[in-house]
């Protein structure tokens, strides 16, 4: 069951990177997964950590083919993996609840209207359209928080840091020409 | 780096790269599939590291090894943390002085 899982969200990956590396991916995931002990708290940790590597993979991925390697995730795709802040996780949360709430609301408002004899419709439009409004304006205020809750963990993962810090020389050990913002200059 | 360090030994496929980081580490560093592919790749279009073309190799089981520039980056890398490493131990002993 798994396994079928993990093939279909290969599906997310650019369809380049999925010739070059898809069945690769398959079968050491089958082995990783062969490997495993019968503890039930080694299979979930796992299973959590293969799929949050392959969704941030696939998210790396897009990036790579979007932008190319200009993107400062290289120092980033050596951690150990990706550390997402608890309290962003749970921010989200919220947000993707207020959103569904707030499009829920909106359903039932045109449903009202609908429902409405003509004559009262007439009488009540400009209020609900004004009610739409409000709903339209909460919603693009729930968009602006979702915006900035992915910049917040972002933020919070230090990568603006890493983008920093070049450590992989380029030239020569000895005195030859160095990166310029390198940390570790002999 | 691990990844390049399990590949200064001999050439590995997927899964075993996988084993010898965690074994390397003490069982620190467990990387997901997702991440390990996604390095191979950059480390492949960096021509840090090659696939090894072997004729009866499955799609599934390729193998990979350091190229020579590969080798290179990480003599300079462990270079480098050698020198970090020396510094630190000064700063220490001076501390302690």
């Amino acid at each position: 069951m798994a396994l079928k899982v993990y093939c279909w969200l290969l599906v997310l990956y650019p369809g380049s990177y999925r010739d070059e590396f898809g069945e690769e991916i398959t079968s050491v995931f089958r082995d990783a997964r062969s490997a495993l002990p019968p503890a039930l708290a080694a299979k979930i940790r796992f299973y959590r950590r293969e799929f949050c590597g392959l969704l941030s993979g696939t998210l790396r991925a897009h990036l790579d083919r979007l932008f190319g390697p200009v993107i400062p995730f290289r120092r980033f795709s050596m951690q150990r993996q990706f550390r997402f802040p608890r309290f962003t996780v749970f921010l989200m949360c919220v947000i993707l609840a207020g959103l569904v709430l707030a499009i829920h609301k909106a359903q039932n408002v045109v449903q009202m209207k609908e429902s409405l004899p003509p004559a009262t419709a007439t009488a009540w439009g400009p209020m609900l359209w004004g009610l739409l409004f409000a709903l339209a304006l909460i919603l693009a205020a729930v968009a602006a928080a979702a915006a900035w809750g992915v910049l917040f963990a972002l933020r919070r993962t230090g990568m603006h840091r890493l983008d920093g810090m070049q450590t992989w020389a380029e030239h020569d050990w000895r005195g030859n020409t160095k990166p310029e913002n390198s940390l570790f200059r002999p | 780096m691990l990844v390049l360090l399990s590949l200064a030994e001999q050439p590995r496929h997927g899964y075993s790269i996988l084993k010898d980081v965690e074994s390397m580490s003490g069982g620190r560093v467990l990387l997901s599939t997702g991440t390990l592919y996604g390095a191979l790749r950059r480390l492949l279009d960096e021509a840090w590291i090659e696939r090894v073309e072997e004729n009866d190799s499955p799609r599934d089981r390729r193998t990979y090894r350091l190229t020579s520039r590969g080798r290179k980056n990480l003599q300079m890398e462990i270079a480098r943390m050698r020198q970090l490493t020396k510094l630190a131990a000064l700063r220490m002993a001076r501390k302690e002085a």
